[in-house]
Order: C-alpha cells, then structure tokens, then sequence
C-alpha cells in the first residue's frame, strides 16, 4: 500500500543526488522530525528533471510533487538549476491551464548542510498538500461537474467554453 | 532478473521504528524478487558476505539494499556485488535510515514508506543495465599557458614532479606583472629578487619547454590527449644563435618608441630585451617601429649582430604540442583610466597609473629608480593616490573589487616615503580591504609609521593649476569638500580580464563571467578546475589575486595535474549519457545545454547526429531532459527508470 | 501583376535550381486548398494564394533536409521556417523562402458553422470568393456571404505579422497589420475565467473525444520526430497506448511542453484536429508564460536561442517561493 490511507497522502519529491538529497540526509542525521508523506526520488541533478516527469506524476494521481536542487550558483553541474529554474517556472504556471493546482507543485533550493531547511519545507509543503486535500483525478471527474462543464462547451460548438 | 532484497536493521536505528522483517516478506510480492531477508548491519562484513552468498545461492542477478544513504555506502556495496561476480551497477539502495526511520516515530508509516522505497528501488533496478567502464591513455605532458607568477609557479611544480611541461607565453619573456613591481607586499621585499630565480629555474629546468612570444592558435581533443596548435609569432631573431649581449639594442636607431615594459612611461628601442633578467633574454624586434620595415632600410642589427642572428625575412611558425591537461594562467590586463576623464589621464602626463609608478620605483625603471613626474622631470613632494579607479563602480560596469590596490596603495606611499622623505602622499579611498595575514597591520603602518593621509571619499576632479595638479574630492568622515595640491596623481587602475581572454576561453572550451574572467567549476569546492575536464585555473585569470593566492593556486593547479596523470589510464564513469542515433535528429540542443561541452556533432551517413565523449560527459543527465526526442538518455537515470519509479509510486 | 501572378514568375525563374517549391493548389472542392509540390511550370501554374491556403507549407522542410527546396510562405508560416532555422533543423542554404502578404486565412469550422446557419448543409462547396472584406461560399446552389472578421482564423485576427519575418523574395505590396479583436482570445479568455476544477473537466470532457489520431502533431512543424515521437516509443517509453483520458491528456501535455518556447502559434495542431478539439489554448497559454517570464516570441529572429535552451543566473521575472 503506497500510503496510509486517510493518514497519508501521496507525494512524489524528485531531489538532486548532491545538495537536496544531501540535505534530506543530513535532516534525518540530525533526527529533525517531518511527515510521513513524502517519496523521493533521486535524481543526479535538478537538470535532469523533464518537468514531464512532474505533469506525468500529478496526472496519474500524485497529491504533490516537490522537486529540490542545488541552489542557484551552487549546481555540482555548474548549470543544471538554471535550466530547470526555467522549465519548472514554466510548468507551474502550465499546470492549472490543465486543472491542476498550482499549489501541488513546488521547487526550491536545499543545500546538503541546511537539514533544517529540508524539514521546514517537507513539513510546509506537506501541510499545504494536506489543505488542499486528495487530488481531482482526471478519469474520475464527477459527473455532474463533467455535465455541467460539457453542456457549457456545446454550446460554444466545442472550441469555445463559457 | 531475479532480485535479492536485503532491508538492514542498522541494529536499532532502523529497526526501532520500521519493521525491517514486514518490509522484506512484503517485497517478496514485488516483480522479480525471488530472495530477501532482514539483515543486522548490511554494511558489516558478515552483511556484505550474507549479500554475496545469497547471490551466488540463489542465482541473483540485482542487488537491493534498503539501509542508509547511497551517498554512504552505495560504493561498499557496489564494490560488494562485483565481488560475487555481479556488474556493479545492477545494484540499487533504498533510504531507509535518513529518509524513514531517523525523521519519524510511527512505525507502521515507517514500514509503510520504507516498503514504498524498495519497490521504486526495484523498479529501477529492473532497468538497469550493466556499465563497464572504457578507459583510455594519457598523454603526461601539460601546458601552461601564461607565465606571470602563477604560470611559473604551475610549471615549476608540474616538472619538479616529474611532468614534460610546455610554457606557453605571449610576451617576449615571462614574469608577467610581478616583473614590472618594485617591491611586493606586505614585507616589502624586491620583486625580481624573489622572482627572478623562479624565472630562471624555468629556463635551466629539463623538463620545461618555453615558448615565449607565442600564443595558443588552436585546441583540439579531450582530456588526457589534446592537440594544441602554437603559434610561435616571428622575432625576427634567430633565438638559437641570440646570446642577448645587447649590442643590436646599443646601436638600434629607431630609439623613441613607447616602451610597453615600462608601461610606456619610458621610451625603447625597436630591437629590444623588455629588462635585463628577461627570461628568455632574447632580442625580438617590433615591426611596426623598426626603420629596416617602415621605410625598407636600415639595416644596423644585422650589421652589429656578433652571431649573425637577425632575420628580417621570419615569419610566424606554428607548432603542434600534444599534451594531456592544459592549465591556463593569463593573468590580467588593467582598467583604462583614460575612461574617468575626470580624473585628466591621457590629457596630464602627470596622471599615471599605479602600475607605471611602480615602473618609476623600480631601480631597473625608465628613472633608474629615482621618482620623478613624467611632465618636467622634477621630484614630487605631494603624491595624491586614487583608488577604486575602475573597481567597485558600477556606472562604469566594474562592480567587483579589485582585491590587491588597496594594498599595493599602502605599499607604494610607503615606498615613496622611504624614496623621497620630505614628501607627503594622500589616499583617497572606500574601504580598506586589508583580509590577509599581516595586511591589515601593513596599512596601518603605512598610515601610522609613515604618515600617508587617507581620505574616505571619492575624487570628483583633477585640474591643473600652474605645474600642479588639483585634486577635488570629498571627504565622507569629516563631511567636507578637500582639496589638494599634487605634483603626481597616481590611479589605482583595477584589473580586468587578460586582452584576449574570451577569446582563448572559447579554444579551451571553458566559461567566462561578463568580465571575461574565466569560471571555475565551483566557486568554493573547485577553484582551479574548470568544467572542461583536464583543463585547470591559476592566477588572476580566474579573477583578480595578489601574488601570494596567485602562486598558491599555481601549486593547486599542479597538484590537480600530478593527481590527473597519477595512472597510466584514466577510467571514464560509465554512468553517462548515450545516444540513440536512430531517434536523434542532430538538431545541437543537447550541445547547446551540455556545460561541459561533452557532446559533438558528427556525420552519419550524411546526416547530422549527436555523439557524447565519453571521457568528458559528467553524467548530469540536462542533456536527457532537454532532448524532445529521448534520442540521448543517461545510463543509469534513463527516462524509463525515472518513468517506472513515477508509475510504482503512483499506483494505487 | 497579382501578388499570385508575380509568385508564379518568380517561382519559375527559380525553379530550375530546387528539386521543388511547396504551395497550395486546389483541393477536393472549392473550399479546400491542399498543399502543392512544384516541379515543373506546369506545377508553377496550379499554384493558389489567398484566404484558403490554410496549410502550413513549413511543415515539409525538415523531411526535406538536404534537399535544395522552395517554400511559399504566409506571414506565420515563415516564423515556423525561422524557428526550424533556430533550432538547426533545416539549413538556411537549401530553402528559398517565396513570400508575400497575407490578408489572413479562413478557419474552416466557422466557414462550416455559417454554412451550417444558413441551412446550408455539408454539401459540395462548388465556388468560393474573397474580396478581403468578404467571403462567399456557395454551396448546394446557394451563396452565403461571410464578413471576413468573422470567419478568418483567430490567428490572422491577432495577426503580428501578415508579411514573412524572412523570405529571399518578397512580392507585391505587404500586408496592413490588422487590428487585433478581442474575440480573437476567446478560447485562452474563456480558460483563463473558468475555475481550475472546471477546466479538469473541460480537458476531460475533450480527451474523451480525442481519438488519439496524432493529426495535431503529425500538423505540426516542429514536432520533428514524428516515427520517432515520445509518445509512441518503448524507449523511453512515456506512454501506454492505453486509450485513456490520462494518457491522451499527457499526449497533449507532452506536445504542448516540448513546444514550450518554440511554438509559433500557427494553429496547425489545432486545424489538423478532426475532433475539433482546441489543443491550441495549451500552447498559446504556454507562450503567454514564455513571454511574460522572457520576453520571447519564437520564430521571428533565426539567430536567437530558445529561451528553455538558456538561462540567466539571475531571473528578472522569475519570483521563487520563500519558505
Ligand atoms: C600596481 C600593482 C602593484 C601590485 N603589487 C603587488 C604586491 O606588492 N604584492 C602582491 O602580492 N601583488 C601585487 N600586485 C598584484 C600582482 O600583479 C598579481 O597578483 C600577479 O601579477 C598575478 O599573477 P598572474 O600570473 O596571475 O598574472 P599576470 O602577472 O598578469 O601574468 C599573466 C601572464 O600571462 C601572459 N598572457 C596573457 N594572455 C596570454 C595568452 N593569451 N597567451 C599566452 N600568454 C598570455 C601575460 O603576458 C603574462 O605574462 C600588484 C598589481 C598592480 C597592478
Ligand atoms: S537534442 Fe536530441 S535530437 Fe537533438 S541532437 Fe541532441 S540527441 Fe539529437
Ligand atoms: S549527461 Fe550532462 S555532461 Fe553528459 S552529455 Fe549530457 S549534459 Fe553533457
Ligand atoms: S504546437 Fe500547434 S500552433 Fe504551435 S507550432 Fe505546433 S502546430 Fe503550430
Ligand atoms: S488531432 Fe485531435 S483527436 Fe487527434 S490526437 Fe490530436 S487532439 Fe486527439
């Protein structure tokens, strides 16, 4: 069972392997307490984050996604937080255009000595996910929602919605 | 594939909140998992020889661990699968201890999530592959290019240790700025005496080969075997037979050239020997001044030559050096001061530079050490020194601090003092940035023992009043407006980038900031590499330095190059990106966004492809996410694996 | 001499040196230009130009590469070239760019709308006419007169540039820049003021109807991998072939991303679409966000980088969350 129901919800962090993760490790070194919620993947840098990788996870029914590099200047790749500073901005912008909120994804910066940064913002963004409650999914939209929505839709002949 | 599962107990640490026996059963449910068990301490050697018997007992074919951290011990227990004849790479960690176990209580979440991490751990390792390693000869010669202080520094060490080394200088002798200082700070003690016997081991050592007056022309290969293109620029003197007694510079008529050594304060002939320690002291002629090329006759150096060595018919020679590591060490040029025409350079001779007053302390100076103003010759009694002259001054796109003036200011109103008793040097400046051992203590003395007057504030004018010049500034701690009466204003110039320095940075293949200041690969963990591997940084091409960082970074430079030649071949981590040529359109993006230049483009069957360099690719995967067509992914983090982890943790 | 007369001497001078040059012709009725492959003078003459060459030509180039070719372009078809030559995707040596004015193009669907009002039903269109002003359709021996702004293509009516931002010839007088209307918008305005659940449903309600028949990618001039495609491949393997609306809706995600900073906004994926399904909002979002955060319009300078291919160490409009 991925995660306790009713407890938990479903949270997908994607972490660079040099700061972030780092940072995550030190927190756990340092014993600093932080939900339960949260899976990392580690990944060798915030560069090697397709935001795809993030729109693909929140689609298929994530709750959350963090993603967490270097922090700017400080890439062990010299530019990969630069790069993905940029698709990732793009992303969180794309993603309510979809129906998806905002507020399910966010990046940030963690170097591998601030485990107590690390814990602040696991435990921030955990909370935030938590407020907006389990994620919509798209392949169970509620059929009065979708009537509604539809209707709306027809009218326009299918291009425009009101 | 068949997995082995091993989740560590790290005797309480993990098994006091995560039920390591529940996870383990619980994976036997997983795709291809046909063994796991809990284990006491992985890590131990009982635990590493339990994973290697397992292996070879039950046929495994992947290895995970759930313990500690990867950044721990994923080499131990990569080393450890090799060991039972497994490829390394077909072993996976889930962070169990860190990311579970360390930062919650609640034992069933614990469990819950550490169950979670195995199985994306599986996911991935079900999608690994086998890495080998390629590994490839290194060429054990190195080159310098740039030999001020920390280039020397650079090649001395490298060939006390035993490296063939190519000294690559663009001057007709080496010695950089360091040649052209009187005294250095903070002891005060002559420059060409500490310099000279470095410039001259340069010369004696077996090991090192001088090109002087040569510039890099052009760079080719990679890391361990680069090919580098020389040009030797003509002297027009046959070096192999100049002994450099001088006697063409005696005779030369064309006397009255701006001398560049001497920061044109002081004229030269056009067949010249920059000082008399130059190394190597060599006559070369300039051929813009010289009467045998502007007007087509003259001919007196060759009429004089002892050995016969003038050659007015050279011309520029390219030579090819082939070399494994390149450590570039160009120093810096100074800010034009003709820039501030407030401040009246180019407009009063009387206004110099900070680096042309120490041309007229040195002994071996267009003044034979004597100070004297350039406009009439006379002995100045009031000396007003400016600093931050294009430093710190972002109207003029120089925000950065210069680093060495503020010292270099102290040192010179203390020389001026020792030179000239009677005289009275003015300081404006900022602030006084003094960080180093036994600095701070030196301008205080300049201020203290020897009377300089430091005025906070900047200079909005120089204007001449009769043979003086008047100097019109503010003073910030007293709140007032001063003005003072100089014989000579000397400009603290701050340093900028070497002329030409972009330029080479883009035949290394390496960064440059704004400035032209060449990037190093981390700014606090990595200060003499560069992105490029084998290529390295000392001195003030990085940024401006003092002499005394400048020859440390020379020694870090050299020891990063005795540490890369250490073997005979270098091993190239296989964890880095490939290219699928059948899905790649050539379209360059994954060139545009490698910052390690690590991929090329070639030509297959007519068509444009990419091609990643093995030995250059670092393995950070930006290529992979930039690639619309998934033609270049990277071993190890390839899309699937990443996609397969996505997909296990989302599943319900 | 028309600005189609003049193309066409043009093109023939020139055709001698090119294996051919693509344009629009005639097509199954009077209302449907398709494109035309010229090879021959003959070719040259069948060439068309006017409101109905809704195809972008610019799409042919990069399976052309290599190939000394001719292009009749529009004003956003030629950013689509400039972009492919941004992106190294064709070389500027073989392609000569034929170009000249645009008064804007028809958007088919509301053709057929207004024939659909006028009772006239989906019958053979027999004659079409367009004054710049006005469009008559006939069809089924009736003649419905369309004013222009309200059948042109949202894109002409927002239009920047009717005139190709780079062409080797440029015939005839360039092309006013209209004025944009706001309906113009529609789709991104409707969006914009739907609340986020809703616009789940709206993407649900239409990736229900897509059929997955990639027509709005094979449409596109950038999307250059077509065999080769994410979201068709194994390795990587990005998608199932799953006919569900997640995968669909992360089709068009990935269509929609991999454009980010390189989409031109021609409104071919849209057009292709036989399911009418407004795929284009997601790019023009998206390059609503590129400009506002880089101030960047893709294909109109060949010599500059995408924006996602670079950075800044410090991002002006870029404002990252303080925790
Ligand atoms: C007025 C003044 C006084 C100073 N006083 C002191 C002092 O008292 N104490 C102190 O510690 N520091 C002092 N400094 C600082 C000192 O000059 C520098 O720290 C030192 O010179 C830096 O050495 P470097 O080898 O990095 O660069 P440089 O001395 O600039 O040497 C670079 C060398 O590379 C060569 N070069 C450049 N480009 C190329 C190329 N493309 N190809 C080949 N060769 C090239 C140049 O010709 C030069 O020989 C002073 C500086 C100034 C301006
Ligand atoms: S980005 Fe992809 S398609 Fe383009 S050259 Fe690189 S590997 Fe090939
Ligand atoms: S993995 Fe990184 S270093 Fe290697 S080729 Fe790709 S971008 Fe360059
Ligand atoms: S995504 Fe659509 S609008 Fe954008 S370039 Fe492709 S076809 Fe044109
Ligand atoms: S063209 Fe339309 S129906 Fe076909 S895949 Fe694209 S959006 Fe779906």
């Amino acid at each position: 069972m991925p995660v306790l129901t009713g407890k938990e919800l479903r949270i997908v962090g994607f972490l660079c392997n040099w700061c972030s993760y780092g940072g995550a490790d030190t927190a756990g070194v340092g014993r600093f307490n932080q939900p339960t919620d949260l899976r990392i993947i580690r990944v060798p840098c915030s560069g090697r984050i397709d935001p795809l990788f993030i729109a693909k996870t929140l689609i298929n029914g994530a709750d959350g996604v963090l993603v967490s590099g270097c922090h700017p200047r400080d890439c062990h790749y010299a530019e990969g937080n630069f790069y993905a500073r940029r698709r990732l901005e793009v992303l969180k912008r794309f993603l309510p255009i979809l129906g998806i909120d905002p507020g399910r994804f966010d990046y940030t910066w963690v170097s591998a000595s601030e485990g107590q940064r690390w814990q602040k913002v696991v435990t921030a963004f955990t909370e935030q996910i938590h407020t907006l409650g389990p994620a919509p999914r798209f392949d169970a939209v509620a059929p009065e929602l979708l009537a509604k929505v539809a209707g709306a839709i027809s009218q326009g002949g299918n291009r425009v919605a009101a | 594939m068949r997995i082995g599962v091993f989740v560590c107990h790290c005797g309480s640490n993990i098994e006091g909140t995560v039920d390591t026996a529940a996870v383990a059963k619980a994976t036997l449910e997983f795709p291809e998992v046909v063994y796991a068990t809990d284990t006491m301490y992985a890590c131990s050697e009982p635990g590493q020889d339990g994973i290697i018997q397992a292996i070879k007992e039950k046929n495994l074919t992947g290895v995970v661990v759930a313990s500690c951290t990867p950044r721990m011990h994923e080499p131990t227990f990569r080393k450890a699968v090799e060991r039972a004849g497994l490829n390394r790479f077909m072993f996976e960690m889930a962070n169990i201890r860190e990311h579970v176990s360390w930062i919650g209580k609640n034992r069933e979440a614990n469990t819950n999530k550490s169950l979670d991490l195995v199985r994306i751990a599986v996911e991935k390792l079900r999608r690994d592959a086998p890495l080998i390693p390629s590994k490839f000869s290194v060429n054990k010669r190195v080159m310098i290019i740039g030999g001020g202080v920390a280039g020397i520094q650079a090649a001395l060490d490298c060939a006390d240790g035993g490296l063939q080394v190519v000294l690559v200088e663009r001057e007709s002798t080496i010695g950089g700025k360091m040649a052209k200082l009187d005294k250095t700070f903070p002891t005060v003690d002559c420059s060409s005496c500490i310099l000279g016997p470095k410039m001259v081991d340069v010369a004696q050592h077996p090991n090192i080969t001088l090109h002087a007056y040569s510039e890099v022309d052009s760079i080719g290969g990679y890391v361990g075997n680069f090919q580098v293109k020389v040009k030797k620029k003509a002297t027009y003197v046959d070096w192999e037979l100049c002994t450099g007694c001088g006697a063409c510079i005696e005779k030369c008529p064309s006397k009255k050239n701006p001398d560049a050594f001497n920061e044109k304060i002081g004229p030269c002939t056009s067949i010249n020997i920059p000082f008399p320690q130059a190394i190597p002291k060599k006559a070369y002629i300039d051929a813009t001044t010289c009467r045998q090329f502007v007007k087509g006759k003259c001919g007196v150096c060759a009429k004089v030559c002892p050995t016969g060595a003038i050659r007015y018919d050279m011309t520029d020679e390219i030579v090819t050096e082939d070399v494994g590591a390149i450590v570039a060490a160009t120093g810096y040029d100074l800010f034009d001061i003709k820039k501030i025409p407030e401040y009246g350079s180019g407009t009063y001779p009387d206004v110099i530079t900070g680096l042309q007053y120490e041309r007229l302390l040195s002994a071996s100076g267009p003044t034979g050490g004597h100070i004297k103003r350039p406009s009439d010759g006379k002995e100045p009694k009031n000396i007003v020194f400016i600093q931050c002259v294009g430093s710190r001054d972002k109207s003029l796109d120089r925000p950065y601090c210069s680093g060495f003036c503020c010292m270099y200011t102290a040192k010179q109103t203390i020389l001026t003092k020792d030179h000239i008793p009677d005289s009275q040097s003015y300081v404006f400046y900022m602030d006084i940035r003094s960080p180093g051992k036994m600095y701070d203590e030196f301008t205080r003395r300049a201020m203290e023992e020897y009377g300089a007057r430091y005025i906070r504030g900047r200079v909005a004018m120089v204007y001449p009043k009769g043979d003086k010049l008047m100097v019109r500034g503010a003073d910030t701690l007293a709140g007032t407006q001063v003005e003072i009466e100089a014989d000579l204003v000397v400009l603290a110039a701050g340093a900028e980038a070497a002329k030409g320095a972009p330029q080479l940075a883009e035949k290394l293949r390496i960064s440059y900031d704004k400035y032209g200041f060449f990037m190093e690969s981390h700014p606090k963990l990595k200060p003499v590499e560069t992105n490029t591997a084998g290529v390295y940084l000392a001195g003030s091409c990085q940024g401006p330095k003092d002499i005394p960082q400048s020859v440390g970074q020379g020694s870090a430079a050299a020891a990063k190059v005795l540490a890369l030649f250490s073997k005979d071949m270098l091993e190239s981590d296989p964890q880095i990106s490939r290219v699928d040529i059948k899905r790649c359109v050539g379209c360059g993006k994954c060139i545009m966004t490698c910052p390690f230049k690590a991929i090329k483009e070639v030509e297959f069957r007519g068509q444009k492809k990419a091609e990643v360099i093995e030995t250059v690719c670092q393995g950070c995967g930006i290529c992979t996410s930039t690639c619309p067509q998934g033609a270049i992914q990277l071993s190890h983090f390839t899309d699937n694996q990443i996609l397969a982890e996505v997909n296990a943790l989302c599943q319900s | 001499m028309s600005r189609l007369e003049e193309l066409k001497t043009r093109i023939k001078e020139a055709l001698p040196g090119l294996e051919c040059v693509i344009g629009w012709q005639k097509g199954y009725d009077a209302l449907h230009n398709t494109p035309l492959f010229m090879r021959s003078a003959e070719d040259v003459d069948k060439l068309e130009w006017g409101a109905l060459n809704v195809h972008n030509p610019a799409v042919y180039l990069p399976t052309m590469a290599g190939k000394k070719v001719g292009v009749v372009v529009k004003g956003c078809d030629s950013r689509s070239v400039v972009e492919l030559l941004q992106e190294n995707l064709i070389n500027r040596d073989n392609i000569v760019i034929f170009a000249a004015g645009c008064d804007g193009v028809v958007d088919l669907t509301k053709v057929k709308a207004k024939l659909a009002a006028a009772g006239t039903g989906a019958g053979v269109v027999t004659a079409v006419s367009a004054d710049g002003k006005t469009v008559s359709v006939t069809a089924g021996g009736k003649t419905v007169a369309m004013p222009m702004a309200e059948v042109a293509a949202d894109k002409c009516l927002r239009c920047q540039y009717p005139n190709a931002v780079l062409a080797d010839t440029f015939v005839g007088t360039p092309a006013p820049q209209p004025t944009p209307v706001p309906s113009a918008n529609a789709d991104l305005d409707a969006l914009d003021a739907m609340s986020v659940p809703d616009r789940m449903a709206f993407w649900r309600y239409h990736m229900d109807r897509c059929i997955r028949c990639y027509a709005c990618r094979n449409a596109c001039p950038m999307c250059v991998c077509r065999d080769h495609c994410i979201a068709q491949s194994r390795e990587p393997h990005w998608l199932s072939q799953d006919d569900s609306v997640t995968e669909k809706l992360m089709f068009q995600v990935v269509h929609a991303m991999h454009l980010a900073g390189r989409c031109t906004e021609c409104g071919e994926c849209q057009r292709a679409c036989p399911m009418d399904i407004p795929v284009l909002a997601l790019k023009k979002h998206l390059n609503r966000t590129i400009h506002d955060l880089f101030d960047y319009q893709a294909g109109v300078d060949a010599a500059a980088i995408p924006p996602l291919l670079q950075f800044k160490t410090e991002e002006v409009n870029i404002k990252e969350r303080s925790w």
